[in-house]
């Protein structure tokens, strides 16, 4: 056997096990040896010898090579096995322990539960809303055009756009491989029984190919679909195929939408329903036409969407649409400033919009809460491993490795993190359908936040995390426990003062961040407050409403609407119990939008600045204004003497008299609507106070035409009265019912109700970061109560000592107080730095309050400091009744 | 196969060492020479097929190693019977011979038993 020198390195390894190969080599060669001594006994040569001993042998190399193989095989298994018997042993162990100390391990538990629930619920919104990618294929190619106009032909003839169009950029087919608008609105459906509103997307000829969507059965819409005329065509969703055709053959077939019939040529898979949950498609011509944009309240606001040719960047693009806009017209070129200024965004990003902030500020929020809980967590641990040093400095002097007991201390504080983790997922769960609320509209049907693998992935990961980061430090320190002194001193008093004052700075921190938390929960309830205090113009109290729409197109439309507009408030009048009913086309809060028209006031030129000037456009009957309380400022509401033979009148908003009539009667003076179909001019008759669509907008100028002039396809119908809620309700179906049985009423319900939907998104940001902020303030103060008593408890012999010396009762608390207040002002005011700085973040969040509202800071400051002080209270009373005598005999 | 030795039936060898240490912990040549002694020359086994063999029965437990100092002041692998081993050899050893016995009866057997021809 060649003795080979034994490799340095493999040396070292040996430390870690047997060195399988040197053993077997070894092993050999013994044998080998005493072969050949045996044989050169028996009188061979010694060359004779050895070959003799090889001989016998046989292969020397093929066994050599088969035990090792087999003893490293072996070996592997069986350090597998010490591993796994090591890891089985420690999670035995930390089981043992969490269950023996079941109070404890019940805290943590829960505090994790509610770092680790709140974040991984607010996590999965945000996954849903932004990390998911839409479902469309290779989605992050596809981007929103900002104002690509869509031509329109109002009688057959098409308009010159000034504007890049949608044919325009439809030939940059360098850049773009598929270009479509998209808008949405509701609609009635005509089948069997009675008519049902559905949601339709209003989508051009590309539409679907652009978003890389295909049918599941049939086809999508032409090329020819897409023009005027040929475009009584729809495509269904997988729902409405279930729902309407009960899964059987639909293509070929025909469904009426409000008065108009369409046959249905395919149906999507499953889950497509885009945009805005569409139960069914149809085709928005180009150009359009009045047709197109009639049944939906007169008024479609489309999105043009495209996607970017292989190979070309988002800014390759925009340089190409920039160009486009330097082309037009110098009339424009303040808004082709403004529109080339910004870089394309992707499609996702601006459906995600302006809910984006609010989503990532939550999460922010939870990750603070977690970020308390972890602190809590560590104190906790830091007082358990208190409470165990002598078990572990006892199983030191017994041979524990000091990683071993490091190792042991964090599988404890895993299994306990792991543990938070799935009480964590619970209340996640639980809390979906909140967290569902703050996704943006635009993902309706694109996303809903679940607890898919990724979120599980992330709850797990945030639970390794936080039981590593809380974990460790514990862990180190409780195994560095020394023998002798933890064996000598009784319970350790020299280490746990130095312990102390790391638990305090930590409850200090643990203090700044929930106080940061409040202040910005206080800053979110001002905001939300200030918004409820908004007079909105009107009175929602014992306010009804429902919303019907005509179907288009029966000969004598006209007459017939007026017909229904007068039968309606006849009948509603005569309604015993209702005061006051009306009509109006678009309600305020509805969050439906609705149109604006250029306004150019009689006796002024239209130069391009009073272009510029638009004014919301209504349509209302008089009963309206005094239905919702809108008080007349000047002048007559509209009656229905106000009709289509009588002279043009118009109500104006006083916003609308201050911009256009600024320091004059604005009685009597004519205006007309510029642009496009110009008509005569209308006098102003009277004025009413602003009325807000949004309640955090500003009032734009409204003017409001007479409903009996011409009464629109969409009408709401309001109503207030001294009937409850559900009389006044069915009065208001019962009168449609009675002035036309086949007539879908839908969005039926109180005016008040409506504003609270309006207000819905806010009101869930604003009660999820005030529950964590209040979450926050409960972990903050059980951690100040924790370090605290812990103190007292440590420092009751010095305590015993000083009341032995004298010091009265009132002393020995103040000496408890002082401490907890000391560690209260530092994290209060590390705290209010770190508000301040935080409240930048939320400005965009905010409504009639600045970031830096010294109310918020200082009750936000109280709230936290007033439950402090209580928490010191009680270990203070303990600590004035120190009682000498006891404290020396425990000694 | 050859001629009049005879290669070691798989198992045979396993019985063999578990016998060859039933006298008390010994080496890997050790128990190579006390086969070819006691067997001479009839059993014709491959010294170097004996330590897959005294490896295998480590793992299963039936015998322990254990690096020793030989009585040449060698290192060398001692191998031990296991409570276990010592079971096993037993049991084998009842089954082998009973197998022999039986096998050899057979062949012994007088004329007079020949097979019924029907």
């Amino acid at each position: 056997m060649p003795a080979r020198e034994e490799p340095l390195w493999r040396r070292y390894f040996r430390f870690f096990g047997p060195d399988v190969d040197a053993d077997v080599d070894e092993e050999i060669s013994f044998h080998l040896e005493m072969r050949e001594k045996d044989f050169l006994a028996r009188g061979l040569s010694p060359e004779g010898a050895r070959k003799a001993a090889i001989r016998k042998f046989g292969d020397v190399e093929r066994h050599r090579r088969q035990l090792r193989r087999q003893d490293g095989r072996r070996l592997r298994r069986n350090r597998w096995s010490e591993r796994l018997d090591e890891w089985t042993q420690d999670l035995r162990f930390a089981f043992r322990m969490l269950w023996h100390h079941r109070g404890f391990s019940g805290a943590v538990i829960a505090t994790l539960a509610l770092g680790i629930g709140a974040t991984t619920a607010i996590f999965s919104a945000v996954d849903a809303a932004m990390l998911r990618p839409l479902p469309f294929a290779d989605s992050g190619r596809l981007v929103q055009l900002p104002d690509i106009q869509i031509p329109f032909a109002p009688e057959g003839k098409e308009l010159p756009s000034t504007l890049p169009d949608i044919r325009t950029v439809g030939g940059f087919s360098i850049f773009f491989s598929g270009i479509a608008a998209y808008a949405s609105g509701g609609l009635n459906l005509s089948g069997v029984g009675s008519p049902v509103r559905v949601q339709v997307g209003v989508v051009t000829a590309g539409f679907f190919s652009t978003l890389g969507l295909s049918p599941a059965q049939g086809r999508v819409f032409g090329p020819e679909e897409g023009r005027p005329g040929n475009d009584a065509v729809t495509v269904i969703s997988h729902t409405l195929w279930q729902r309407q055709f009960g899964g059987g053959k639909a293509v070929g077939a025909s469904v009426r939408l409000s008065g108009r019939l369409y046959q249905v040529i395919g149906v999507m898979p499953r889950g497509v329903t885009f945009p805005d949950g569409a139960d069914l498609w149809i085709p928005l011509t180009v150009p359009m036409t009045f047709e197109s944009f009639t049944p939906f309240r007169g008024f479609i606001s489309s999105t043009v969407v495209a996607r970017l040719a292989p190979s070309v960047s988002r800014d390759a693009a925009r340089a190409r649409l920039q160009q486009a806009w330097r082309e037009i017209p110098p009339t424009f070129s303040d808004d082709a400033k403004e529109v080339i200024a910004n870089p394309l965004r992707p499609l996702q990003d601006t459906l995600v919009g302006d809910r984006r902030t609010p989503m990532l500020v939550l999460l922010g929020a939870t990750a603070l809460l977690l970020l308390i809980a972890c602190v809590n967590v560590t104190n906790l641990l830091l007082a358990h491993a208190a409470t165990r040093e002598r078990e572990l400095a006892v199983r030191a002097v017994l041979g524990a490795t000091r990683g071993r007991l490091v190792r042991q201390l964090l599988v404890q504080s895993l299994v306990l993190s792991l543990g938070g983790a799935l009480a964590g997922l619970l209340c996640a769960y639980a809390s979906l359908g909140v967290v569902g609320t703050l996704l943006p509209q635009g993902l309706a049907g694109l996303a809903a936040p679940a607890l898919d693998g990724r979120v599980l992935g992330f709850a797990i990961v945030l639970a390794a995390i936080t039981g590593l980061g809380f974990g460790l430090w514990p862990a180190v320190r409780g195994a560095r426990a020394d023998a002798q002194t933890a064996m000598k001193s009784a319970g350790g008093q020299s280490a746990g003062r130095a312990r102390g004052r790391t638990r305090r700075m930590l409850v200090a921190a643990e203090l700044a961040l929930a106080l940061m938390l409040l202040a910005s929960a206080g800053l979110m309830l001002r905001s939300f407050r200030a918004l409820l205090g908004i007079d909105a113009g009107f009175r929602t109290e014992h306010v009804a409403t429902l919303q019907v729409a005509f179907e288009q197109g029966t000969r004598s439309a006209l007459a017939s609407r007026l017909h229904v507009v007068e039968g309606l408030l006849e009948k509603l009048q005569s309604t015993p119990g209702i005061e006051e009913a009306g009509i109006v086309n678009d309600l305020p809060l509805s969050g439906q939008g609705g149109i604006a028209l250029q306004v150019e006031p009689e006796g002024r030129p239209a130069d391009s600045t009073a272009l510029r000037k638009f004014a919301r456009y209504l349509k209302a009957s008089g009963g309206y204004f005094r239905a919702l309380n809108i008080p007349l400022l000047r002048g007559r509401l509209l009656t229905e003497a106000d009709d289509s033979i009588a002279p043009k009148v118009a109500v104006i908003s006083s916003t609308m008299a201050r911009q256009y009539w600024p320091n004059q009667d604005p009685i009597g003076m004519r205006f007309r609507n510029g642009g496009a179909g110009n008509e005569g001019y209308r006098t102003v008759i009277g004025v009413v106070a602003d009325v807000r669509e949004h309640l955090d907008e500003d009032p734009q100028p409204q003017a409001y035409y007479p409903i009996h002039e011409s009464p629109p396809l969409n009408l709401s119908l309001v109503a207030r009265g001294t009937l409850p809620e559900s009389g006044l309700l069915a009065a208001l179906r019962e009168a449609v019912r009675a002035v036309d049985p086949t007539q879908a009423v839908y969005n039926v319900r109180m005016l008040d109700e409506m504003q609270s939907i309006s207000l819905a998104p806010r009101r869930s940001n604003t009660t999820l970061i005030t529950t964590f902020g209040l979450l926050a303030l409960l972990l903050a103060v059980v951690g100040v109560y924790g370090v605290v008593a812990y103190n007292v408890t440590l420092r009751n012999r010095e305590l015993g000592i000083r009341a032995a010396l004298g010091a009265r009762r009132a002393d020995l608390a103040r000496l408890v107080i002082r401490e907890g207040l000391g560690v209260a002002l530092v994290g209060v005011s590390i705290g209010l730095a770190g508000a301040f700085a935080l409240s930048r973040v939320l400005r965009a969040l905010l409504y009639g309050v600045g970031p830096s509202d010294p109310a918020s800071f200082i009750a936000a400051a109280l709230v936290l400091l007033l439950p402090v002080l209580g928490a010191t209270l009680i270990p203070a009373r303990r600590a004035a009744r120190a009682n000498p005598v006891e404290v020396m005999r425990t000694e | 196969m050859a001629d009049s030795s005879l290669g070691v039936l798989r198992g045979t060898l396993d019985l063999l060492i578990l016998k060859a240490l039933s006298w008390g912990p010994a080496h890997g040549y050790a128990v190579a020479e006390w086969i070819e002694r006691v067997t001479g020359d009839t059993l014709q086994i491959e010294e170097g097929s004996l330590y897959p063999a005294l490896h295998r029965l480590d793992e299963r437990g039936l015998i322990e190693a254990e690096w020793g100092v030989s009585g040449t002041n060698r290192r060398a692998k001692y191998y031990d019977l296991t409570t276990r081993g010592r079971q096993a050899l037993k049991a084998e050893s009842d089954t082998w011979t009973r197998y022999a016995r039986a096998v050899f009866s057979a062949l012994e057997a007088p004329a007079s038993l020949k097979p019924a021809r029907v």
